[in-house]
């Protein structure tokens, strides 16, 4: 009998439940995993690439980050094709906005436009939500720099840190514990990240073939620049993050090693 | 057809406009307010035909308004000034065309002041003064000869009152009354207006 | 039978009419839809309704035009006054236009311009006022009932539509003047005349308006405005019929032949 209510959108079940929404909530968090992080003087998107395969032509980028404007970078979790349906709409909704005021569209309007986009499709009949989770990351003159994040159901929140996909729940409450009320920097958000993603991603050893990061911040001059890292850049922020891990666990062991001597002079 | 001026200072945008409606031949009232307050701090100065030009400001003024109410900020002078010629430029070339002319103040705490010249055409042009109307031809050798980079909201008063007198010499209309408004950083405010009986003083 | 299939064998429309196929097409929306006018058939029609005029056929459309009509504010009130003659070209077609539309108790229009148009419309705006006092449960205000007005006008800007109309009214303690016009104007003012009459009426009204009027002397300036007009203008004549409209009403204050005013006026003259 629960076919009768998950078969269309536009049906709630008795329990008052949106079922398709909620299965293409489902198939986001089988997805490459992404984070944003908010520092005081710029943001970051990191995302998990799943694809590589060596014979895959890597002249094609990025796969999950998306320059919508100059102002803006989206990344996203889910089904790419949907993706790429509703990035073609964000980068048409931030030149609308253009071509109608002349200035680039402020970020939470953008964001709340596709949302009402994503919001129909869970409302009118025969159609499939999109399975696509986006993070956002922008600056505009009215709230300085920005994370959003929305998903399916056309709901939409503003972060200090955050993250969608695969193991999302155990990323964000990884980022829980790291961030505290004091404003970080880029540098120290870019540590972070890879930090963030080594602990949740499902492998052994992190590679700059398997991450894509972007970072936005703005000029003395007012202008904004979005930086896609280099996989050599890539590969020195996991270097360094190797080398302080090692470091840890090498003054662990030394700890441990005091201890273990301390007790054996006590006995 | 009547005349509106407009002249931007440091921290300031002034419009004048005269308060004459004809019709056909004759004044039909000679109290008609033509600067238009959108908001505390967006003017929009607008002469042309009669009932476009209520219609065009009203439909702008509530879709401006509109944006504030959605988005909790108000769009900028010059926002505010490139959204008004997209619409006129849209309606240009339809059936229901707008003949409107404009003069569009605002005062942004960031950017400064701002004044925008726009047309029945909606040729748009970022300017420090600006004029509309026969009584404006007379306008631009006096903001030639007395607008400068500093000038203050006295001086430009003052230089309101000679476009007003030139017109009152010169223009074979009658043009008896003008009403004064500017816009800086304390908001909207409406000065004394310049009148053939005070410009004798 | 719809209005093509009798315009499309008169030879001045014929070849306008050649993009019409569809009879459907021009039947009188209006009947059921009463803001909705149908248009003319055939395209511009301020442009070719004029080549109707210069044709040689037998159609004759000449709109019902000149008039004399005035308004003005004063201490105790406004006051309305109008003639009552409506000409087409040349002919008198009535000396007894009532050119005062009596829209509610409170609200007051004088009609000048195309007769058939003024009445039309006025017809729907009393209609609207009423359904706005079914709606609401409280009287519409003049303001609001203008620009009812005002925006059905203006949707037909450019239409041919011909119209000039002062409308008084009581209303949130106070009485109001507007003036609208089929160019869309909407304004409020204090003194206002309108019609072929008006240049005339203004002379005497203009010399004789002041704030502080009393009533009787309100009604006489604007009966002799009138009255002035009716002298002067060919298009003007008949019947001069003054109101005064107060916060809490409106009453007619006198209808009288233009005649009978000019033998009293040249008998007051001759004392």
């Amino acid at each position: 009998m629960a076919r009768r209510y998950d078969s269309r959108t536009t049906i709630f079940s008795p329990e008052g439940r949106l079922y398709q929404v909620e299965y293409a909530m489902e198939a986001i968090s089988h997805a490459g995993t992404c984070l944003g992080i908010l520092a005081k003087d710029g943001i970051l998107l990191a995302a998990e690439r799943r694809n590589i395969n060596k014979l895959l032509d890597n002249s094609i980028f990025a796969e999950k980050i998306y320059r919508l404007n100059e102002d803006m970078v989206c990344s996203v979790a889910g089904i790419t094709s949907d993706a790429n349906v509703l990035t073609n709409e964000l980068r048409l909704i931030a030149q609308r906005y253009q071509l109608q005021y002349d200035e680039p569209i402020p970020v939470e309007q953008l964001v709340s436009s596709l949302c009402d986009l994503k919001q129909a499709y869970t409302q009118y009949g025969g159609k499939r939500p999109f399975g696509v989770s986006i993070l956002y990351m922008g600056w505009d003159k009215h709230y300085g720099y920005q994370l959003y994040q929305s998903d399916p159901s056309g709901n939409y929140s503003g972060w200090k840190a955050t993250c969608i996909g695969n193991n999302a729940a155990a990323a964000i409450s990884v980022l829980k514990q790291e961030l505290n009320e004091t404003p970080i920097s880029l540098a120290e958000a870019e540590d972070m990240a890879i930090k963030v993603l080594s602990k949740t991603l499902d492998m052994t050893k992190l590679t700059s073939e398997k991450i894509e990061m972007s970072t936005l911040t703005r000029t003395e001059e007012g202008e904004t620049k979005i930086k896609i890292l280099s996989n050599p850049e890539v590969d020195k922020l996991i270097a360094n993050y190797e080398k302080i891990q090692a470091e840890e666990e090498a003054a662990k062991k030394e700890k441990l090693a005091q201890q273990q001597a301390q007790q054996q002079q006590k006995s | 057809m009547e005349t509106i001026i407009g002249i931007k200072g440091k921290d300031f945008v002034m419009l004048a406009a005269d308060s004459t409606h004809p019709h056909s031949i004759m004044v039909l009232k000679d109290d008609e307010n033509k600067i238009h307050k959108i908001s505390d701090s967006l003017l929009i100065a607008a002469t042309g035909d009669q009932g476009d030009t209520v219609q065009f400001v009203e439909y702008i003024s509530k879709n401006i308004l509109l944006y504030k109410m959605r988005n909790g900020y108000e769009l900028g002078p010059k926002a505010a000034a490139y959204f008004t010629r997209k619409n006129l430029a849209d309606y240009l070339r339809t059936r229901y065309a707008y003949q409107v002319w404009l003069l569009v103040a605002g005062y942004d705490k960031k950017e400064g002041p701002q004044l925008t010249f726009i047309d029945y055409l909606a040729n748009t042009l970022s300017v420090n003064h600006g004029a509309h109307g026969y009584g404006g031809m007379f306008c631009g050798s006096i903001f030639d000869q007395y607008h400068y980079e500093n000038i203050t909201q006295d001086e430009a008063y003052e230089v309101m009152r000679k476009c007003a007198r030139e017109i009152q010499k010169r223009l074979i209309i009658s043009q008896q009354k003008f009403h004064v408004t500017v816009v800086d950083a304390n908001g909207v405010r409406r000065l004394d207006d310049i009148t053939a009986e005070n410009l004798k003083n | 039978m719809a209005l093509n299939d009798i315009l499309k064998h008169m030879p001045s429309v014929g070849d306008m009419l050649s993009d019409y196929k569809s009879t459907e097409e021009m039947d009188f929306i209006n009947l059921s839809q009463n803001k909705v006018l149908s248009a003319p058939p055939y395209s511009n029609p301020v442009e070719n309704l004029a080549k109707l005029h210069e044709n040689n056929d037998n159609i004759k459309i000449n709109f019902d035009h000149g008039t004399t009509t005035l308004g003005f504010i004063y201490q105790g009130g406004v006051v309305l006054a109008v003639d009552s003659r409506a000409t087409g070209g040349q002919y008198i077609g009535s000396q007894s236009v009532r050119k005062v539309v009596e829209i509610n108790d409170l609200l007051l229009g004088t009609l000048a311009g195309g007769a058939a148009d003024c009445t039309y419309w006025y017809r729907v705006l009393t209609s609207e006022c009423r359904l706005y006092e079914l709606r609401n449960k409280k009287k519409i205000s003049l303001a609001a009932a203008t620009k009812i007005m005002n925006n059905i006008i203006y949707s037909y800007k450019n239409s041919g539509l011909s119209m000039g109309m002062i409308l008084a009214g009581g209303d949130m303690n106070q009485v109001s003047l507007y003036y609208l016009d089929s160019d869309g104007t909407r304004t409020m003012g204090k003194v206002f005349s309108v019609g072929s009459g008006s240049i005339f009426a203004y002379g005497v009204l203009d010399s004789g308006y002041k704030w502080e009027l009393t009533d009787e002397q309100a009604y006489e300036l604007g009966r002799r405005s009138i009255y002035h007009a009716t002298h002067r203008d060919a298009y003007s004549g008949g019947t001069v019929r003054v109101y005064h409209v107060k916060k809490d009403g409106w009453n007619l204050i006198s209808e009288e032949d233009c005649l009978d005013l000019h033998r009293r006026y040249e008998a007051e003259k001759k004392k």
